[in-house]
């Protein structure tokens, strides 16, 4: 899963190669906005993964690794 | 009486917050208690018998809505239905806006229609979400009402209050509170009392009323008026109610230090962008992406931001300055949103010092020229 979300975020945010690491901060380092943030739900939606928007705590999504882990628990 | 004005507001508020804070640090709940002391401060800003019933229709109205649509929606969970609970929710407050353009309209006004129009939406919006299964009498009138935020907000959130309604507090935690509390309403009203009444007394009360160089002046006293004036009112607020155990979020973090206007919305009023975000500017282009409505994603991010900024202009007031306002700032974050996707060495440029304080500067002036058209002296 880990790998599948930080190949979206690359996509979506046009970051180079290894900048998104599993552990980097997302909102703080100023990879992800409001609308990154929605392309990404979006496209974990496509891919069968539904992530309530309204429901996630930034603190709670700030890495690749806890969205990953968020991910997995929806399913 | 107004809210955080006059010498007899502030003897009332600590009169009445004198045995809430007393019980509190003997471990004590304060749900009844908060609603007592929001119920009598109520009495005293709605001091007239016009005011209060119109508050109690507008209670009884808001109560009706929400408890009404939490039980339709476990029978119909069509979004035109929430749709239509929200334009009734916002009616009071369409009215009195309405009224600044239609003169015999002026017959309803209600203190505090602003922010508590805010309150209900959200409550409706959670409830169509399934995020609100159940509403008890007492905490939603509460929170409807409470009273230290009525008038200039932060606009707190319903789960999030009531779990702080219902949190137990050890003594020790209660007393940090309480500190907080009181530092947050002491610098609160330095801010307002001080800062800004000097800011006005001494620099926006003595310009002339036109001129390039008065209107240039003009731009930076009020930037640093609103400021204070604002911050101020919510940190009295946000002080207050920590005194009486509820953690309203901040609205205020040093804004004039954001490099950009989208970090400018992240520090300035931050309850009613957070807000937006959620629940106007998100779900827009939440559903514009599924729906496949543009033929690129960026366009969504653009008409969001512009949807977002002039709702948020026009719910300032119906008027062309306010339009014109909240059209500005949606544009200026579509502007911000191209520089930001165009150009990627912005990010670098970003966490650069030099680079990093001049982009400060031109976000400061940008929001201080946003102020200009918000006063109404452009025009």
């Amino acid at each position: 899963m880990i790998e599948k979300i930080i190949a979206i975020l690359n996509e979506i945010t046009g970051a180079d190669a290894g900048e998104i690491q599993p552990d980097t901060e997302l909102f703080a380092e100023g990879i992800l906005d409001s609308f990154g943030l929605v392309q990404l739900l979006v496209a974990l939606e496509d891919q069968g993964c539904t992530l309530d928007a309204a429901e996630l705590d930034r603190d709670a999504i700030s890495t690749p690794e806890k969205l990953a882990a968020l991910a997995e628990q929806a399913g | 009486m107004i809210p955080y004005q006059g010498l007899l507001f502030f003897i009332l508020l600590i009169l009445l917050l004198l045995p809430v804070a007393y019980f509190g640090l003997r471990g004590k709940k304060l749900r009844v208690l908060g609603a007592v002391f929001t119920a009598l401060m109520l009495l005293a800003a709605f001091d007239s018998p016009k005011a209060l019933v119109t508050l109690a229709i507008f209670w009884l109205w808001q109560s009706s809505l929400c408890f009404g649509y939490l039980a339709f929606r476990k029978r119909c969970q069509k979004r035109w239905l929430l749709w239509l609970f929200v334009l009734a929710s916002l009616m009071p407050l369409i009215l009195v806006k309405l009224s600044a353009l239609v003169p015999p309209l002026r017959f309803f006004s209600l203190l505090g229609v602003s922010y508590m129009s805010f309150r209900a939406v959200q409550v409706l919006i959670e409830i169509y979400d399934g995020r609100i299964k159940e509403l008890n009498v007492l905490d939603f009138g509460y929170f409807l009402l409470f009273f230290p935020s009525v008038s200039s907000g932060p606009i707190d959130r319903y789960r999030r209050f009531v779990a702080d309604v219902h949190a137990e507090r050890s003594r020790e935690e209660y007393r940090a509170m309480l500190q907080t509390g009181v530092w947050k309403m002491m610098t609160g009203a330095l801010y307002n009392f001080v800062f800004a009444n000097l800011i006005w007394q001494f620099w926006l009360a003595k310009l002339p009323e036109h001129g390039f160089l008065a209107t240039w002046s003009y731009l930076y006293g009020y930037t640093f008026y609103m400021f204070f004036n604002f911050a101020g009112y919510s940190r009295m607020a946000i002080g207050t109610a920590y005194v009486l155990g509820i953690k309203l979020p901040e609205n205020f973090d040093r804004p004039f230090l954001a490099c950009d206007m989208k970090e400018f919305w992240s520090r300035w009023h931050i309850s009613l962008s957070t807000w937006l975000r959620d629940y106007v500017y998100t779900r827009f282009c939440m559903t514009a992406l599924r729906g496949k409505w543009f033929r690129s994603q960026r366009t969504s991010a653009y008409l969001g931001y512009i949807l977002t900024m002039t709702l948020m202009g026009l719910w300032h007031g119906l008027t062309p300055a306010y339009l014109v306002y909240g059209l500005y700032h949606g544009l200026l974050m579509s502007a911000n949103e191209v520089l930001d996707t165009r150009y990627k060495g912005m990010k670098k440029l970003k966490k650069l010092p030099v680079p990093r304080a001049m982009m400060c500067l031109v976000t400061f002036h940008l929001f201080g020229f946003g102020l200009l058209i918000f006063s109404g002296r452009l025009f």
